[in-house]
């Protein structure tokens, strides 16, 4: 029936409600389709976008796992081949048959275990040390770090040196740890792949933010080598990095200099309780 | 006057099935699309038996006036933006002015009608909109509301310019109007009936959602 109307070139109020008609509803199916397919594309991107974080995810988790394994091995080595020959020779020279020796044999023996038991206590001195630095449980990461530093100087391969420059409260032991760790890995890193001749830390803050900068002048890498290594399934020690700064919210960004001259690691850390708030949302 | 039928016995469905499905169509204010439903299905039996007691102007305006006022309940309901709450009011009061003066005109007040298409058409734009943002949305037409947003976009879209030219018309293009207007209210009470049938959503999000449990 519209239709014939339209076909009356008299009735071109007809023409209008026809068209108008025609086009309101084109429109609003257009737009319910669109409506529709759009937001499926959203939520196929969103997806993939979850699915990308959860395999970095478990990337991140595979490192700290195969870390913690690692470091496991290395603790359990030491305690098996450093000191478990060490106590079993003290043990040999305080044998049984020791109350059948003569005296200055029986006093040279327990010497000699002696010697032996300090050796053992200096070494799991040492793993313990190794596990949690005493400077830093006592002192604090500042002199943690410059004791580190200090030590790395002292070998005399390597002009090493920190400033801390806004660091009067300290933070909480546990987040300390996970931050001397991280400058641990880096400068770790940095020493064994860099050929760098000098390394400098340096500590600030600003509003909320903590931030820890570490220069050197060797081989580094950028932000988009960074990327590419978290992906991919060597850098272990950057994957450990990145897991642990995760713990604390952190971020780090690796660049070039201004000059082309250094790299530059900024480690970026909300403060304390900034984090507790961000840890709640 | 098979549409016409068509048209009466489609106004039935909705609330025949927003009463067997009573549990699901609790909350997301449905109710207030139930009630629009009855008052619908109401007007046409007064129409029928007041014939001539009361004038069909008086009963097509009372019932374009309750109408958008439940639609804009409705709306008002399920907005979530103050801002389009505020405007939701304000809509209302400006349509409430329209419809109250011409009221007693003794021809079919078709101004209100198409003002009240002109403002629901966008409503219904913005409250999609607003679904389509929400995160918690897993997928827009799994909500009841999609579904009455749907049906009264389509019915207010496809009335619009029949409702703004209707005065202009001649009374045998005015019987067709009639049969759109109705095949477009067979359309929307579908549309109803889905909202009413369908499971209430558990709204799940897909920004927290754990694809894999083992992580």
């Amino acid at each position: 029936m519209i239709i014939l109307e339209v076909t009356n070139p008299a009735s071109s109020v007809s023409l209008v409600l026809f068209f108008g008609t025609i086009g309101m509803l084109a429109l609003t199916i257009g737009l319910i389709v669109f409506i529709i397919f759009h937001q499926r594309k959203v939520i196929r991107y969103q997806l993939k976008l979850q699915r990308l974080e959860q395999d970095q995810q478990k990337l991140l988790l595979n490192a700290s796992i195969r870390l913690q394994e690692e470091e496991r091995q290395r603790i359990a080595a030491d305690l098996h081949d450093d000191a478990g020959p060490l106590l079993a020779t003290a043990r040999l020279y305080l044998n049984e048959n020791l109350v059948n020796l003569d005296k200055s044999t029986q006093l040279q023996s327990i010497y000699n275990a002696k010697q032996i038991i300090d050796d053992t206590i200096q070494l799991i001195r040492n793993i313990s040390h190794s596990l949690m630095p005493p400077t830093l449980k006592n002192f604090g990461l500042e002199s943690a770090v410059n004791d580190l530093f200090q030590k790395i100087s002292g070998s005399g391969s390597m002009n090493a040196s920190s400033r801390f420059h806004d660091y009067k409260e300290r933070l909480q032991s546990e987040n300390e740890l996970i931050i001397f760790r991280v400058i641990q890995e880096l400068v770790n890193n940095i020493l064994k792949h860099s050929n760098a001749s000098f390394i400098h830390l340096t500590q600030n803050t600003s509003g909320n933010k903590f931030f820890i900068r570490l220069h050197h002048d060797g081989r580094g890498i950028t932000q988009n080598d960074f990327n590419k290594l978290n992906k991919s399934t060597v850098g272990l020690g950057l994957k450990n990095i990145q897991s642990r700064l995760k713990v604390l919210h952190g971020k780090i960004f690796f660049e070039k200099d201004m000059s082309q001259t250094y790299y530059k690691v900024t480690i970026e850390l909300v403060k304390e309780e900034d984090n507790k708030l961000v840890e709640q949302d | 006057m098979i549409i016409a039928l068509l048209a009466l016995f489609a106004e039935i469905l909705p609330i025949v099935f927003y009463l067997v499905f009573l549990k699901r169509n609790r909350g997301e204010g449905l109710w207030v699309i139930f009630l629009y439903c009855v008052i619908s299905i109401l007007t046409e039996v007064i129409n029928e038996l007041l014939n001539g007691i009361i004038s069909g102007p008086a009963i097509f305006a009372s019932f374009n006036i309750v109408q958008f006022t439940l639609f804009s309940l409705f709306y008002y309901l399920s907005v979530k933006n103050k801002k389009l709450k505020i405007i939701t009011v304000i809509g209302a009061v400006i349509f409430y002015i329209a419809a109250i003066s011409n009221f007693t005109s003794t021809k079919l007040d078709f101004f209100s009608v198409s003002l009240a298409s002109v403002l629901a058409i966008p409503y219904c734009i913005l409250l999609l909109y607003e679904e389509i943002k929400d995160p918690n949305t897993m997928f827009v037409y799994n909500n009841k509301k999609f579904w009455v947003i749907i049906a009264f976009l389509l019915y207010f879209a496809a009335t619009l310019f029949i409702d703004v030219y209707y005065s202009t018309l001649s009374p045998e293009q005015r019987s067709n109007y009639w049969a759109i207007n109705n095949f477009f209210e067979i359309l929307k009470n579908i549309l109803f009936c889905i909202a009413f049938i369908m499971k209430k959503n558990a709204q799940r999000s897909y920004l927290t959602d754990n694809l894999d449990p083992d992580i």
